[in-house]
């Protein structure tokens, strides 16, 4: 009886996970029919969308010949990865039904992003094992490893990353530097091998590459000549496919992109990050004629902290300008010495001229909603507008969402 | 004659403006229904119908809400901000600088600057606490018309507290307070407490010296205007017609 019971439960938590999967999905299939039916869709951008299309860990250590270096958030220096002939892939979930899955036995207040990759952990077979780099981000992200464990006991190893939070002391840059040193340790223990200096200034010289493409991606979207959405979609495919080949890509569609072809208020959009396929707000946002020219979304512009500049290229030197490049260059608001964010938003709307700012909270990331105050407070002093907006993977809130754009973006055109 | 119409389609009433010259001639409200856009069409005619003029008499329509994307007829539509920011601050005599709107199921807290302007915004998030939707399930819970809550509100015997935000929780903090003897009355003034505290949470560092309009239909209670001005420590005006403001807002933006 007992043994009837546990399979029939085991049975219906499979028939729940597939369910889940089916929904997943079919989410991510919306999202890509709706990219390839938009205006701005070009036939030769299809190689972006297969991307998004298939993300398992399997498949990108197929199409990169590479074993993948799982990673939460944006301090590990990718660079490091890449020289020891790794693929890094951070993981992330912009997935409705992924969350709502995980959120039936963790806390309802969790960040919708770590419910999400709770479920992609069951739904992926190879995700959970192989190994992962974990910066001591936020709280979520410190205790991911340990929840992970009872989704998939037994399964990958960590790498603890432990993230100094002031990031202008020079003690914590020394401890940063430290960690930086040990990760090169640990990746030449599963490597069976020393790093190669030169395929390091190499990886450095391969991002700077990619960094150029995307500072042209940038340009596009400034000057109206790319959309919100697919700037975030063509973003979001950067850990999916060889390095050099995912940039000659991006160089490729840059030539498409001639003509103007979008307008609107122009808004800076800050906040926490959008992943495929929560595409809720880029489109809510467009509809509402908000025109964005620039963010500091971590899964955005902030993908990574730019390109790299070195003198130094001893082996020590390298990692040095790398360990500074990725703590005191991340503007995650879990950092206590952040003033630098405001005034890279500061900066930016001088630059592209942004009568306003859309800050958005995902439910449940606290770090972006306490950051979200100060910002305010500072950039209204400075007479910059400021919406602030919270929601969740959910879409029932559209209509609220939409409302509150609209009228930010006719308040701000004086409509 | 040339005849502005206003149309607010929200989510729980639909309201119509008749106006010339900026002049309010008619308005009218139906509960919100499938079909919005003939439910406005017909409260329309029957505005002109009682004004005695001709169906076509109508030169203009702007129309705001949730549903004004389904008004085809309408040569503007606004939002709903932009609305009630125009439609409130003609009304006051261009006297308002915050705007306190509690809808179906939302509330919103507009600011104004000396010309009117939208100078900034909030609005509540998916929770229904606090908005019109909230008053009605309390009014079906007490059994008692919400026209008769700012009545009720001052024969309170009792001071008591409701401590849950959430409907849902609400509800159920009602009818345990109910249970353990707390009249209508009680309830009604802890309710209007409650809500008032929601908005003053929302209003928290604003520089209300100017006192707050309040409008949208809960504005007709006068037991949350009280409780508002307790909560707030400032005036709290009202229009007449306080549910119509965001309607004329509408028409006003054909000028």
């Amino acid at each position: 009886m007992t043994v009837a019971m546990e399979g029939g439960a085991s049975s219906r938590q499979a028939r729940l996970l597939a369910k889940t999967r089916e929904k997943a999905l079919s989410e991510e299939k919306a999202i890509l029919d709706w990219l390839r039916t938009r205006e701005d869709y070009r036939p030769n951008w299809e190689y972006f969308l297969e991307l998004l299309a298939d993300r398992r860990i399997e498949t990108i250590e197929a199409r990169c010949q590479r074993k993948a270096i799982r990673l939460l958030c944006n301090q590990t220096p990718l660079e490091l990865i890449w020289a020891f002939g790794f693929q890094p892939v951070k993981i992330v979930c912009g997935s409705l039904a992924e969350s709502a899955y995980s959120a039936r036995e963790w806390p309802a207040l969790m960040c919708p992003l770590i419910k999400g990759i709770l479920t992609s952990l069951e739904l992926d077979p190879d995700l959970a094992n192989g190994s992962w780099v974990t910066p001591t981000s936020c709280d979520w992200v410190v205790k991911f490893w340990e929840i992970s464990q009872k989704v998939k006991p037994g399964s990958g190893t960590v790498k603890f990353l432990e993230l100094p939070h002031l990031k202008q002391r020079p003690e914590s840059q020394k401890r940063w530097l430290e960690e930086i040193k040990a990760l090169n340790l640990y990746l030449a223990q599963l490597k069976g091998k020393k790093i190669d200096r030169h395929k390091l200034i190499e990886a450095i010289q391969a991002l700077n590459r990619a960094w150029m493409a995307i500072i042209e991606l940038k340009k596009a979207r400034l000057e109206g000549r790319l959309s919100l959405s697919w700037f975030l979609a063509i973003i979001g495919t950067f850990f999916f496919d060889r390095l050099d080949r995912w940039t000659s890509q991006v160089e490729s569609l840059i030539e498409d992109l001639t003509e103007k072809r979008f307008s609107g208020v122009k808004v800076f959009l800050a906040g926490s990050p959008i992943f495929f396929p929560n595409f809720k707000l880029p489109a809510l946002m467009e509809e509402a004629g908000l025109m964005v020219v620039a963010d500091d979304l971590c899964s955005a512009e902030r993908i990574f902290p730019g390109g790299q500049v070195f003198e130094d290229t001893s082996e020590w030197g390298l990692l040095a300008s790398l360990a500074g490049r990725y703590h005191q260059g991340c503007l995650c608001p879990t950092f206590g010495d952040n003033e630098r964010r405001v005034h890279n938003i500061l900066a930016q709307q001088q630059e592209a001229q942004i009568l306003g700012v859309v800050f958005v909270v995902l439910k449940g990331c606290h770090p972006y909603d306490l950051e979200s105050s100060t910002i305010e407070s500072t950039l209204k002093d400075r007479g910059l507008r400021f919406l602030r907006l919270e929601t969740d993977y959910a879409t029932e809130d559209r209509q609220n969402l939409f409302t509150r754009l609209e009228a930010f973006g006719h308040s701000l055109a004086g409509v | 004659m040339a005849i502005k119409a206003g149309f607010d389609l929200g989510s729980t009433a639909v309201k119509v403006i008749l106006t010339e010259d900026e002049k309010i001639l008619w308005s009218g409200h139906s509960p919100t229904a499938p079909g919005q856009e003939a439910l406005a069409k017909s409260l329309m005619a029957k505005g002109l119908s009682e004004l005695g003029l001709q169906s076509d008499s109508v030169s203009q329509v702007a129309a705001t809400g949730y549903g004004k994307g389904l008004v085809g007829l309408a040569e503007r539509r606004i939002d709903e901000i932009q609305a009630n920011a125009l439609g409130l601050f003609k009304l006051s005599g261009g006297g308002a600088r915050h705007i306190i709107n509690i809808g179906g199921q939302d509330i919103k807290l507009i600011h104004l600057d000396e010309r009117g302007r939208v100078s900034d915004f909030k609005m509540n998030d998916k929770c229904a606490a606090g908005t019109g939707r909230f008053f009605e399930l309390v009014a079906r819970l007490l059994d008692t018309p919400i026209a008769e809550f700012a009545r009720l509100s001052q024969e309170a015997s009792q001071e008591i507290t409701l401590n849950s935000t959430c409907v849902v929780f609400a509800e159920s903090e009602m009818v345990s307070l109910m249970a353990k003897g707390a009249g209508n009355g009680d309830i009604i003034k802890a309710l209007h407490a409650s809500v008032a505290r929601r908005v003053a949470a929302m209003l928290a560092r604003a520089d209300l010296s100017f006192g707050v309009w309040l409008d949208g239909g809960p504005a007709l209670n006068q037991g949350l205007v009280r409780a508002l001005e307790d909560e707030l420590l400032t005036e709290v005006f009202v229009l007449d017609n306080p549910q119509f403001t965001v309607a004329y807002g509408a028409a006003l933006s054909l000028n």
